[in-house]
C-alpha cells in the first residue's frame, strides 16, 4: 500500500510543503503562518518569516518572528499554502 | 526519519539543524502559558529543555523579571525563536 503512488502518507504531504507557505492552527486560540523549512517525526517544525496570531479578549495580537522551532505538541491542523487571510 | 532531509535541498532545515544553529545566540522562548523569555541560549537538548543566560521574563509584553541563569523544562516550550523580531499589537 505504501508503494502505491496514489496513496500519500500525511508526512509525505507535509514534506511536499517544505519551502512553501504553511498555515498552522494550534490547539487553543493560536495560529501561525510561515515558510516551512523542515520537520521531524513529532512534527516539530522549523518555520521562517512567521506571523503569529493570538486571539485574546482584547482582540488579535500579531507577532512577527524571523525563524522559529515550533513544538509539535500543540499543533492541531496544517494547511498547505498559508492562510487565506492576506494580512 | 521524516524524509525532510532526503531532499538534499539547501533550504531544508530540520529541527535538529535548527537546534545546532542557535546555540549561543540571542533567542526568544515562548511557553504554552504565553510568557516570553528573552536571553542568550546557553544550551538545549532534543526535549527542548533550555538553559538561558541574561534571561528577561515578559508577561503580556511587559518585563516582569530578570534571571542571570534560567533552566526551562522542555514540555512548557511552545517555540524557540531567533531574536530579531518586531511587535505589532492588533486591536
Amino acid at each position: 500500500m505504501a508503494n502505491n503512488p496514489s496513496q500519500l502518507l500525511p508526512s509525505e504531504l507535509i514534506d511536499r510543503c517544505i519551502g512553501s507557505k504553511i498555515w498552522v492552527i494550534m490547539k487553543g486560540d493560536k495560529e501561525l503562518v510561515g515558510t516551512l523549512r523542515g520537520f521531524d517525526v513529532y512534527v516539530n517544525m522549523v518555520l521562517e518569516d512567521v506571523t503569529e496570531y493570538e486571539i485574546t479578549a482584547e482582540g488579535r495580537r500579531i507577532t512577527k518572528l524571523d525563524q522559529i522551532l515550533l513544538n509539535g505538541n500543540n499543533i492541531a491542523i496544517l494547511v498547505p499554502g498559508g492562510s487565506p487571510d492576506p494580512e | 526519519m521524516s524524509g525532510a532531509a532526503e531532499k538534499g535541498s539547501t533550504t531544508t532545515k530540520t529541527p535538529g539543524d535548527f537546534l545546532k544553529s542557535i546555540r549561543g545566540r540571542p533567542v526568544v522562548v515562548k511557553l504554552n502559558s504565553g510568557v516570553d523569555y528573552r536571553g542568550i541560549l546557553a544550551c538545549l537538548d532534543g526535549y527542548m529543555n533550555i538553559a538561558m543566560e541574561q534571561t528577561e521574563e515578559y508577561v503580556n509584553g511587559q518585563l516582569k523579571n530578570k534571571y542571570g541563569d534560567a533552566f526551562i523544562r522542555g514540555n512548557n516550550v511552545l517555540y524557540i525563536s531567533t531574536s530579531k523580531r518586531t511587535l505589532a499589537d492588533g486591536a
